[in-house]
């Protein structure tokens, strides 16, 4: 990871010297070793700040969506799941191709800081640090979908055993058992919303969480008000969710919402596709719930 | 001098279950936390870990909390307050960072001319079983914000961890009565006070709140502020935060209002009625939790809002430090003019 640290400075500096772009997204080594962290820079000195190391886990692409309004050109590091992100955003209007500078990294698979900070904080007694973060064990795309450079190896995908297993024992469960698992669920939300902000998939300017005139769900933190949330949240990003797991990496009282996640995803398959969000740019893409087809399934209904 | 074997605490919880609603803090699926004791399947005493990563403060100012219902009945309205009886309440092994910030919750909601009856409620009957913290944790840094770890304030009663039992010290009077009611279970053995062990995280606030004051507009908060995503999971689980929202759930012709914790990190929280939101941008809200905490709350109230629990820097998912982030604004000069 050394080198792949020495390229990410070196294309940094080369990119802000040469002013091809105003600002560079990548991530910083904070306090701890297990700390790496967003960073913004817009000098080229401070390209010696950048790391790339086995914790660079954010999806930095969600950042750009500070920039939408901007002028700036913008430099962003991706990995496999934060291009899926670009293309996101690309593919949902929210910025423009012309405006990135691109360099992908192929992803060895990542360690979250959170998980270790956590683990490491004593606040929860002896927590596991996991290794391998849980999201990196079920990438399929580790290698960057889209990009101007790309630096590094060509990774293999780091799932092993099934992608849909966890989906398909939930709806083994009959009614009550799935009622049960997802009251237990979504009981322990505190609505935070950091599951929506840290999402890509996640642009609208004005969310309906946010909306108050009139306010759609409920702020308490009952299991009503909480389904509402974690439904209408999970409904919004149905084919268009990229698997990035940020929303689950960030919950802070550990909801599994990729589960739910991976479920639409199936869904949608099964439904209308087969279908891949984010992964390659097309001209006038647009994800299956986002256009009406006569042909479209309607058996659900 | 008194103490409780650690053996026969299950006993002392159930003695003072009997007349009192208890908390203690828990393991749980999602974090740790203080819970009700007798404690729920799946919930795990947990007094040998450093601290719950959700604070104490839910024991006085629950996530939701319902203020009165309403329902209209023709031509007039009758309203029921909904408020929870005036029952003892003990709150066991609470850290010195935490009961400090229940004394600024207390600043906020019982001092300057307004009592807010819904905490007062929960708060008055409260007896508070401090914990003396003798190993402080790799993100401790309660000491810098002038807490000793060894004297939680305000409480009723100090435990020292002695190994096989808990040294026990009355503290007021309620701790008085009581460690009386306590007689048969706790034991007569003289004991020593632990000292506090090292700290690994250390911070200067001198000057700070000053310092601040001439900071408002410093270009510093954007570039600080800037890897924040304002989830407000730091706000969420910090000891002191006590930002509430009054919202109201109406049905037909009855509904209730109910208060909800809020966060300055989220634009609705300064949203005006007119559509004009004053902390339009993410920099200024992220300003306003560290001036809230460092200056605004020291200029009122003569203290930090900050008391160096540690809880913001292990959960923030981008990695915001708030040790890092004073060390950041100490080290600016400013122009003396
Ligand atoms: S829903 Fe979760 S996994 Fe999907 S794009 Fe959003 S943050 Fe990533
Ligand atoms: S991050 Fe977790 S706790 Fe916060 S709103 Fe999302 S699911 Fe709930
Ligand atoms: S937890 Fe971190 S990212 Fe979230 S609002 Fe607080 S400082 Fe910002
Ligand atoms: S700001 Fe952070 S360290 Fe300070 S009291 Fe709150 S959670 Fe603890
Ligand atoms: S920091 Fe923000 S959320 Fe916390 S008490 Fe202050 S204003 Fe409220």
């Amino acid at each position: 990871m050394k080198e792949l640290t020495d390229r990410v400075r070196q294309t940094a500096r080369k990119l802000l010297d040469g002013q091809q772009v105003d600002l560079v997204l990548g991530w910083e080594k904070g306090p701890e070793p297990f700390r790496s962290q967003p960073v913004f820079i817009r000098e080229p000195e401070e390209a010696e700040q950048l790391v790339f190391d086995e914790f660079c886990i954010h999806n930095l692409s969600t950042f750009l969506l500070d920039y939408r309004d901007g002028q700036e050109k913008i430099g962003i590091f991706v990995k496999g799941c934060d291009s899926r992100g670009v293309v996101r955003l690309i593919e949902d209007n929210q910025f423009l191709r012309e405006r990135l500078y691109i360099i992908g990294i192929g992803c060895p698979g990542m360690k979250d800081p959170l998980a270790a900070a956590r683990a490491a904080s004593g606040l929860n007694g002896t927590e596991e640090n996991e290794g391998l973060a849980a999201k990196c064990r079920e990438c399929m795309y580790p290698n960057p979908v889209l990009y101007d450079e790309l630096i590094g190896d060509e990774q293999p995908p780091h799932l092993e055993g099934e992608r849909f297993a966890q989906v398909k024992k939930l709806e083994g469960m009959s009614a009550e058992e799935r009622w049960q698992f997802f009251s237990d669920m979504f009981s322990r939300c505190i609505r935070c919303y950091a599951c929506r902000n840290v999402c890509v998939a996640c642009n609208c300017r004005r969310c309906i969480f946010d909306e108050t005139r009139p306010q759609w769900v409920g702020r308490e933190t009952n299991l009503m008000d909480n389904i509402g949330y974690h439904v209408i949240r999970a409904m919004h990003v149905a084919g268009r969710c990229v698997e990035c797991g940020e929303c689950e990496r960030v919950c802070p009282v550990g909801i599994p919402l990729m589960l739910l996640n991976r479920k639409l995803i199936k869904d949608v398959n099964e439904l209308f596709g087969p279908y891949e969000a984010s992964l390659k740019l097309e001209e006038e893409a647009s994800p299956p719930l986002s256009v009406y087809r006569p042909d479209d399934p309607d058996n659900f209904l | 001098m008194k103490v409780l074997v650690k053996d026969k605490i299950n006993t002392a919880l159930n003695r003072l279950a009997e007349n009192s609603q208890v908390y203690v803090p828990v393991h749980r699926e999602g974090g740790s936390r203080f819970a009700p004791w007798p404690t729920v399947p799946g919930d795990e005493l947990a007094l040998d870990s450093l601290n719950t990563m959700f604070s104490p403060k839910e024991v006085v100012l629950p996530q939701t909390e319902k203020m009165y219902t309403f329902a209209a009945r023709g031509q007039s309205v009758e309203i029921k307050e909904t408020g929870e009886e005036r029952k003892e309440r003990v709150v066991f092994g609470v850290r010195a960072c935490d009961s400090k910030a229940i004394a600024a919750l207390d600043e906020v909601f019982l001092t300057r001319g307004y009592e807010d009856g819904f905490y007062k409620a929960r708060r008055e009957p409260l007896i508070i079983i401090g914990k003396a913290c003798t190993q402080p944790g790799p993100n401790c840094f309660c000491s810098a914000m002038g807490v000793d770890p060894l004297e939680p304030d305000p409480v009723d009663v100090i435990i020292y961890d002695l190994g096989d039992a808990y040294g026990w010290e009355p503290r007021s009077e309620r701790g008085q009565k009581l460690t009386q009611s306590l007689g048969d279970i706790l034991a007569d053995r003289d004991f020593q006070k632990p000292s506090a062990g090292e700290f690994q995280l250390q911070v200067d606030i001198n000057g700070l709140p000053e310092k601040l004051a001439g900071m408002f507009e410093h270009p510093l908060w954007e570039e600080l502020a800037e890897p924040c995503m304002n989830c407000g999971i730091c706000t969420y689980l910090c000891p002191s935060c006590y930002c509430f929202d009054i919202q109201v759930k109406n049905r037909g012709t009855e509904g209730y209002r109910f208060r909800c914790w809020d966060s300055c990190m989220y634009p609705e929280y300064t949203m005006m009625a007119g559509g004009h939101n004053p902390r339009g941008s993410k920099h200024e809200r992220f300003r306003n939790r560290f001036l809230h905490k460092l200056e605004f709350f020291q200029e009122r109230y003569g203290t930090s809002l900050c008391t160096g629990c540690g809880r913001c820097i292990v959960a923030c998912p981008q990695g915001i430090n708030i040790v890092s982030i004073i060390k950041r604004l100490q080290e600016v000069e400013l122009d003396v003019r």
